[in-house]
């Protein structure tokens, strides 16, 4: 995933500063993934270089000097030609599932069916979850929706993966 | 959730066979299935594997083959066609694939007919149907044919038909199947809901994941008999799940 493009477009509405960028990506934008403060000076400095951000020091309420970081014409070219840029879809095939399952079939006395059969089990308890907690949100936002979405349709494919493991090892 | 002790539902080496010689299908091989008050309860299985056999058996709608069905501690075995008629109308609320609506009725009509056929005063039954129908929040379509509703208000009003003889026991069979997904993500979360806040006992049978998921114990079944059962730990909030770390 991109930081630098979420800062890009986090920026795209005004100027804003550091603390106040990685807040709304940690808490709003990306609530899975953490930001340290130092990953954000840091990507807003290769930003920087590359002409898509500048900044200007202002002194804030408490008399501090703080540095506010502007979307230059450059940046916003750059962010348009990301969000109309189609992304790549890693295909991520280190899978720890399919590890256990390969290995299992390579040791006498060990029967893959077992595997699978445990990891449907901890699937359902998984999906269970996230079913659950999506019927159970009252007034959730829509984004929230959408990545609860996202998780249970990814569950529902790996337990007919799971499915497909069974028969064809069978 | 399990509030009340006991048992809801008992199945004890149901057998079940369609048949005879070349045509001879078990549908059910030997199930045994405990099912608590307040439970809500997912079979799963792949089609054919006995599904709609097991709801409509534990239903009173088929007979068994071999072995017994108990619904509030009484054997279906011991009731004759009359006890089993009344047991199906008072004490079990089912819910079908295709809805099963009358055409020609309303929904509250629809809703209200349970209540009528066992004799309720039409007033006190169309009063009990719009409660039913505030509850799976339809009241404003209460004069609609089904004709005129979407599919997943047809289920919806299926649900209220279902509820309004306060049945003991829900069977629902494949309730999203003729659904599409938002419609059906509706009608999962109404189920979700009656569990929750009602204490609903929810038997639903369904081939979709997502949908067993929802339950709070799951039932695998394949040719016939329980493959596996499975009770699903109560998980955590939707905002935790939405931070948690990927690693
Ligand atoms: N009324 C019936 N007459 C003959 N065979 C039946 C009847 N109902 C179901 N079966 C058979 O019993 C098996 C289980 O069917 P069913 O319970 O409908 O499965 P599911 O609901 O899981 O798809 C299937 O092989 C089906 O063909
Ligand atoms: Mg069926």
């Amino acid at each position: 995933m991109s930081i630098r493009h979420a800062i890009l477009g986090l920026l795209a509405n005004g100027p804003r500063h550091g603390y106040d960028l990685r807040a709304t990506y940690q808490d709003d934008l990306v609530r899975a993934g953490k930001l340290n403060i130092g990953q954000v000076y840091t990507t807003l400095d290769r930003l920087e270089r590359d002409g898509f951000v500048e900044h200007e020091r202002v002194v804030g309420a408490e008399g501090r000097d703080k540095k506010v970081y502007a979307l230059t014409a450059h940046g916003r070219a750059e962010l348009d030609r990301w969000i109309a840029g189609p992304s790549p879809m890693p295909l991520d095939l280190r899978n720890e599932v399919f590890l256990k399952i390969a290995i299992a079939r390579r040791i006498e006395g060990v029967d893959p069916q077992d595997v699978i059969e445990r990891e449907r089990r901890a699937c359902f308890e998984r999906l269970h979850e996230v079913t659950q907690a999506r019927a159970r949100a009252q007034g959730v936002a829509v984004e929230d929706e959408l990545l609860l979405d996202l998780a249970v349709l990814r569950l529902k494919a790996f337990l007919k993966w799971l499915d497909h493991c069974e028969e064809k090892l069978s | 959730m399990n509030v009340a002790k006991g048992v809801a539902v008992e199945v004890t080496g149901l057998t079940k066979v369609f048949g005879e010689g070349d045509t001879r299908v078990e549908a059910l091989r030997g199930i045994d299935l405990v099912v608590a008050p307040g439970e809500f309860v997912a079979v799963m299985g792949a089609s054919g594997s006995g599904k709609s056999t097991l709801l409509h058996t534990i239903g009173a709608l088929e007979p068994p083959t071999k072995g017994d069905v108990r619904i509030g501690g009484r054997s279906l075995g011991t009731l004759d066609d009359d006890a089993l008629t009344v047991l199906r109308r008072r004490q079990i609320g089912f819910v079908f694939q295709a809805f099963n609506l009358v055409q020609v009725l309303t929904a509250e009509e629809n809703v209200a007919l349970p209540l009528v056929i066992d004799g309720l005063p039409e007033r006190e039954a169309n009063a009990r149907a719009a409660e039913a129908l505030a509850l799976v929040s339809l009241t404003p379509r209460r004069a609609h044919l089904p004709g005129e509703l979407s599919g997943g208000e047809q289920q919806r009003v299926a649900i209220a038909r279902a509820l309004v003889t306060n049945p003991v026991l829900l069977l629902v069979d494949e309730p999203t199947g003729n659904l599409d997904s938002r419609a059906g993500e509706m009608v999962m979360a109404l189920l979700r809901s009656l569990a929750d806040e009602q204490d609903h006992t929810i038997v639903m049978v369904t081939h979709d994941a997502g949908d067993a998921a929802m339950a709070d114990r799951l039932v695998r079944l394949r040719d016939g008999i329980v493959l596996d059962d499975q009770t699903l730990p109560r998980g955590r909030a939707a905002a935790e799940l939405l931070s948690e770390d990927p690693s």
